[in-house]
């Protein structure tokens, strides 16, 4: 077997796991939903890992396979193939996401089983790492949009899964409809490729596209890349298209981990370490690229600092990390990319799973101000925190503090203006510090809480009323609504086993990519990003070690400034904030990006649209459509009076119809 | 002297013998009154063996009986699916009213003469054989139609198809005969080079005798003008008659289409391709707005015929084998469709007491799954919506159209198709809506054929599953279906320049 | 004679064949037009048939003439089973499908 038909069988099992629980929903048990769900993804994990191998059998100039099931249309010349291409781009990108979503799934397990819409969640799931792989493994800008599209609507289709709520429907709606502005931008690269270079595999397009593009920063290579970042940035939630990613934490707790932490908001990364070739040609998009990153790291990490919600918290980190993932692969350091990529994937998920166990002890209640003394309450969730939180700050030893670095060490190894990269980096990682640890050191330490005091006494979670915590509207229990019962992950299996992988993996996982010992991704990744000049450039081992001294640094100072602040002298952060007010007020209200993008593109948008409404639908669209349909009501008479129903007359019609076809040609034969 | 028997293929011949000897036998059973039951039997068997020699002969390229007949991979492929057109109508009739008239074994006797003139007319290359085969197909449906002694209409519909069609193939005899004369010989070939030689390409009785043949078989495939006994008969003859026919007599009259104007007039292409495109638009405007306003159901199907012939008459237009593999995919296709639509028609009618109004089908989406379902992806796949195999049609269509410089007539099709979205949608809509308050379906308890239990006759569910399942498999997967049209313009594609 | 009369002769018979499926209404002698229409066919038939000197055409009438026949046979079934249901044998009077 061939690495391409691994390939196909880890797009299989996703689907088929989707389709089966979908379709048997109301014949078999909820656990036995979940066991399906678990069972596809590590299947498909299984052939990840075998596809993997057959990989790694070929000869490094030949690690790519190129496969396809049939022709799906062969019109005007474009030949649409449903093909796969996998390679070591797309194999690791499978591995990163079947493995990290098998364990989601394991924790969803328990933490979705009181929940009346088990099945559903579980078909969903599924399809969302379907439509992910396929997004992935696609071998054509056709099918890596339908992917794409697949994706998005998976996103939307979790994020409102608790339906009967509001908030979650138009958070859902938002997510969807800034996805879609993303779809456009994707399409319409789509169409330009094929306008300019005439073929849409991207074996076929990377190869002509050197021949066709000859200068670098042509304008149509440059608007090709561009909107393929918009794309990117939708789906990523980078600015100016990130308003969607913090209501997107209305779903629940595994939606956030896997969707909006580890999978879907890295395919605009995949998709610029894919493309590289076109970027390499248009290094000006390539530079926007990394300069939107460095932007979206700054202003998330700043907003992180001052939020209140959970995982509004970790939403925003996870922007800025992204933000770190397109930097890198902006400037060149594509497996850098790649490796932050995966330790991310690590550390957020389980960064949000332990948010996941806490709210629930919490009844619902995501408001950190509220948390307090978990610690003692629950010491497993406690410790998988602060590991997350740890890597997120890129600890000396975990797994983000090799990949963090890895990729400023890129920044200030190139040198030039590429040098602001490294800087703005370092000030990300200060605050990237912040914000982590404030988390801990608000929700760990001190005096229980009362929902905290209730567990350490009990040993029950609270039980909460089914309220909305937003609106406090009173919910049922039935279908569209979370269930009564919250699981904590000291008394659930699934969530426990998740968690720990996670944390396990977080902590060593940056063990593959020490510089100068052993590289494994860097190598692993090479024969797809061989023909790069940049990935050939390597800052020196000693220049790498250097840069992660600085790095271990200023994670060391900022976990002990955040303890300063919040342990050491607890009143500053609240004199900070009366001192700072405007910055403040600027930060917590997202840096005004809602009403920013409501006063540039939602008002207008719908002032054009009543416009349209009153005058333009009403008279130029309604008159021509009134206007058709009284035709073809006429037509239609006219044709039933002919059908008189005498047979006389059909005789008449079909001599009328002779004579005038006779007649025709007779007057041609003249 | 000695005499030399002159050699017979039989392996070529041996679709045709055994659909004789098919016929032959049905119509010995219909004699014996202790056989008589075993008839569906002998007729499925019959059809069986047929597809299967058919089969066998996939590759044959080869004149039978001296260049009267040609069996070739247009011949097997159109053969193919007006058997199981044919095989599906047998399933439908076991049951039906009309039977206990006219007798089981003779309705399908008269069922397997019309198949062995179809079978006949896609071999047919030659004129006389041409004329043979159609009045051997045409003659039976007539009778067929008028079987339903019961109904007034059913005899109404008989005897108006057998008055217009035989005008229509008294044209045809005369458009024979002109060109006959214009080219000297009665095989295609012959003709084709007839013409050449004869320098009477551009003669004007020449060009007469090609409209008289072309109004002969518009007649038959329903163009329009020509097209006005087709809601009467298909709302008058019995069902499963209406079900054969809409599909059967398209393609085997296709199938003679094609091999006629493309292989014995193709040098005169230039000059029919205007008149059939005029023909083509006049169809699919005529069938796709007289639809709209119909409260028969299968009154509707006969309209919306007319405009899929129009689409498919297109396919001819361009005169490329592009267009042949294009017609005959939306051929196959076409069969699916309406073996899922009129299967579902038959059960429906059989368990409310024979009402054809689209108002009867009110909320069986609820009620009765077995029906709406195949009736929902039936409409869908007329109109051509993905992802059925409908859609995949009208593309290749399209395609072909395109490439062959008639893009004002694909644009007709696109046309047509958002009309007729308005009739097929309100079907749809129909079914899925809820049931009226008052149980509009009062059922004449008693009448002969009623039969409440339809939906659980594996006989009438079968072809409705088969032909929804193949008109949404091959809208997603077309290949297998596209190099099976593709056999059928592959035989040509020495002849097509 | 030149062929150009008998085509005349058979475009007449054809033509008033079909005038008489136009104008009469008693189906039987409607079906007699048929025949007529047929008739006006197979003499084209035959007089191209002369002129070329070839057998085709006389042997395609022979056809026709078999054909013809089995078509009037099943015709006049037809009529037969309306007149036993005591429909009046009147073309016109059959128009119950309509629209």
């Amino acid at each position: 077997m061939n690495a391409a038909s691994w390939g196909w069988l880890v797009l299989l099992f996703p689907l088929l796991g989707s389709i089966f629980i979908g379709l048997t929903f109301r014949r078999i048990p909820p656990k036995a939903a979940g066991l399906v769900g678990i069972a596809a993804i590590a299947a498909a994990f299984i052939c990840g890992i075998a596809a993997v191998i057959s990989l790694q059998g070929e000869p490094a100039e030949s690690r790519h396979v190129a496969d396809s099931l049939w022709t799906y249309a062969s019109v005007g010349g474009l030949s649409i193939d449903l093909g796969i291409y996998v390679d070591p781009l797309s194999a690791f990108m499978v591995l990163v996401v079947t493995g990290v979503s098998s364990l989601i799934h394991i924790y969803s397990y328990s933490y979705m089983k009181s929940d009346a819409g088990y099945h559903r969640f579980f078909s969903y799931l599924n399809f969302f790492v379907f439509s992910m792989l396929l997004l992935v493994l696609a071998g054509n800008f056709v099918l890596l949009v339908v992917g794409w599209a697949f994706v998005g609507f998976a996103s939307y289709a979790l994020i409102s899964y608790w339906y009967r709520r509001e908030a979650a429907t138009r958070a859902g709606m938002k997510a969807f409809v800034i996805n879609v502005v993303g779809d456009i931008g994707l399409v319409l690269a789509a169409i330009l490729i094929f306008r300019e270079l005439g073929v849409i595999d991207y074996g076929a397009v990377f190869e002509k596209a050197p021949e066709v593009f000859t200068t670098t920063n042509e304008w149509t290579a440059v608007a090709i890349c561009l909107l393929l970042l918009v794309g990117a940035f939708a789906k990523s939630a980078q600015m100016p298209f990130h308003t969607w990613l913090a209501d997107a934490m209305e779903g629940p707790t595994p939606v956030s981990s896997l969707i909006h932490a580890a999978t879907m908001v890295t395919a605009g990364v995949y998709l610029v370490a894919r493309a590289h070739p076109l970027f390499e040609l248009a290094p000006a998009a390539a530079d926007v690229a990394a300069i939107v990153g460095l932007v979206t790291l700054l202003v998330a990490g700043t907003i992180a600092i001052v939020v209140t919600d959970l995982k509004r918290i970790i939403a925003y980190s996870t922007m800025s990390q992204i933000g770190y993932m397109f930097v890198a692969v902006g400037i060149g350091a594509y497996s850098a990319g790649m490796f932050h990529l995966m330790t991310h994937a690590f550390f957020k998920a389980l960064l949000f799973m332990a948010a996941g166990s806490v709210i629930a002890a919490m009844a619902n209640i995501q408001n950190i101000d509220r948390m307090k003394g978990f610690y003692k309450a629950m010491p497993f969730t406690a410790a998988m925190l602060i590991i997350g939180a740890l890597a997120l700050s890129g600890f000396p030893g975990t797994s983000g503090w090799f990949s963090k670095d890895e990729i400023i060490d890129f920044a200030a190894f190139r040198g030039g203006w590429y040098e602001i990269f490294a800087i703005g980096g370092y000030i990300g990682a200060f605050m990237t510090a912040i914000y982590s640890f404030r988390i801990i050191f608000r929700i760990l330490p001190g005096p229980p809480c009362e929902e905290a005091a209730h567990l350490i006494e009990t040993g029950h979670v609270v039980h909460g009323e089914p309220v909305n915590p937003a609106t406090g509207e009173k919910e049922d229990i039935e279908v569209g609504y979370p269930g009564e019962d919250h699981h904590i992950a000291e008394q659930a299996m699934g969530m426990k086993i998740g968690m720990s992988v996670l944390g396990f993996l977080a902590l060593v996982g940056g063990l593959v990519q020490i510089p100068g010992v052993t590289e494994v991704i860097t190598h692993f990744l090479e024969p797809t990003f061989e023909d790069s000049p940049l990935a050939a450039m390597h800052p020196t081992v000693a220049e790498a070690w250097k840069g992660l001294a600085k790095g271990a640094v200023i994670s060391v100072v900022g976990i002990a400034f955040t303890w300063w602040l919040y342990i050491g002298r607890p009143s500053v952060p609240e004199t900070l904030r009366r001192t700072f007010s405007p910055i403040y007020t600027l930060f917590i209200n997202k840096w005004y990006g809602d009403e920013i993008i409501d006063f540039l593109i939602v008002k207008p948008v719908k002032g054009f649209g009543r416009f349209a409404n009153n005058w333009f639908e009403r008279y130029a669209i309604g008159g021509l459509t009134n206007g058709t349909i009284a035709i073809v009501r006429s037509a239609s008479g006219a044709v039933r009076d002919l059908q008189t129903g005498m047979l006389r007359g059909y005789a008449l019609l079909m001599a009328v119809g002779t004579v005038a076809i006779l007649l025709y040609f007779l007057i041609r034969g003249l | 002297m000695t005499f030399d028997a002159p050699t017979i293929d039989y392996a070529g011949l041996s679709p045709i013998i055994t659909m004789t000897a098919g016929l032959v036998l049905l119509v010995l059973v219909a004699v014996f009154d202790g056989v008589k039951r075993t008839a569906p039997a002998i007729a499925l068997l019959t059809l069986a063996t047929t597809a299967g020699l058919l089969i066998w002969q996939w590759d044959a390229d080869t004149p039978l009986l001296n260049g009267s007949l040609q069996i070739d991979g247009l011949a097997v492929v159109f053969s193919l699916l007006v058997v199981i057109s044919a095989a599906a109508a047998v399933l439908l009739t076991i049951g039906d009213p009309s039977e206990h008239q006219a007798g089981r074994p003779d309705f399908l006797a008269l069922l397997m003469a019309s198949v062995l003139g179809m079978v006949m007319l896609t071999m047919a290359s030659n004129l006389i054989t041409f004329f043979i085969a159609l009045e051997l197909f045409s003659i039976p449906l007539y009778a067929l139609c008028g079987t339903n002694l019961r109904k007034r209409e059913s005899l109404e519909a008989g005897l108006k198809y057998l008055i217009i069609g035989s005008v229509g193939s008294a044209t045809l005899l005369y458009g024979m005969a002109l060109i006959y004369g214009a080219s000297a010989a009665t095989d295609f070939t012959g003709i084709a080079s007839g013409l050449t030689e004869g320098g009477l390409i551009s003669d004007s009785l020449t060009l007469v005798g090609v409209g008289m043949i072309a109004v002969g078989l518009a007649f038959k495939i329903s163009i329009a003008p020509f097209h006005q006994w087709t809601p009467d008969v298909y709302q008058g003859a019995p069902t499963p008659v209406t079900a054969f026919m809409s599909a059967a007599t398209k393609l085997a009259a296709f199938a003679v289409f094609i091999r006629f104007f493309l292989v014995a007039l193709e040098p005169m292409a230039a000059e029919w391709d205007v008149i059939l495109a005029a023909l083509a638009t006049i169809s699919i405007l005529v069938g796709n707005v007289g639809a709209i306003a119909q409260s028969s159901l299968k009154r509707m199907l006969g309209y919306s015929g007319v405009a899929q012939a129009g689409y498919m008459l297109a396919g001819i237009v361009v005169a490329t084998q592009q267009g042949v593999d294009a017609l005959t995919f939306y051929l196959a296709a076409y069969l699916a469709m309406n073996m899922a639509a009129f299967a579902a028609i038959v059960i429906h009618e059989r368990q409310s007491g024979f009402s054809d109004s689209i108002e009867s089908l009110r909320g069986i989406g609820r009620s009765n799954p077995l029906v709406a379902w195949p009736l929902t992806i039936a409409m869908l796949a007329l109109a051509g919506l993905p992802p059925t195999a409908g859609f995949i049609g009208k593309l290749y269509l399209f395609q072909a159209l395109v490439e062959a410089d008639w893009t004002w007539l694909g644009v007709m099709i696109a046309i047509g198709t958002m009309i007729s979205l308005v009739y097929y949608m309100r079907v749809v809509a129909t079914i899925w809506m809820s049931p009226a308050s008052d149980a509009s379906l009062q059922v004449p308890s008693g009448e002969p054929g009623v039969d409440l239990d339809s939906p659980r006759r594996w006989y009438l569910v079968l072809p409705a599953i088969l032909g929804s399942a193949a008109a949404i498999f091959f809208g997603i997967i077309p290949q297998p279906l596209v190099e099976f049209a593709q056999h059928a313009g592959n035989a040509l594609a020495a002849l097509i320049s | 004679m030149a062929i150009e009369w008998y085509l005349v002769l058979s475009a007449m018979l054809f033509s008033i064949g079909f005038a008489g499926v136009l104008v009469r209404r008693n189906p039987v002698v409607v079906l007699l037009c048929l025949e007529l229409m047929l008739s006006g066919g197979a003499l084209a038939m035959l007089s191209f048939s002369r002129l070329h000197g070839d057998g085709d055409g006389q042997v395609f009438v022979l056809m026709v003439l078999v054909v013809a026949a089995a078509e009037v046979v099943v015709g006049l079934g037809l009529v037969v089973a309306m007149f036993r249901r005591r429909i009046p044998l009147d073309v016109d009077e059959m128009k119950e499908l309509r629209g």
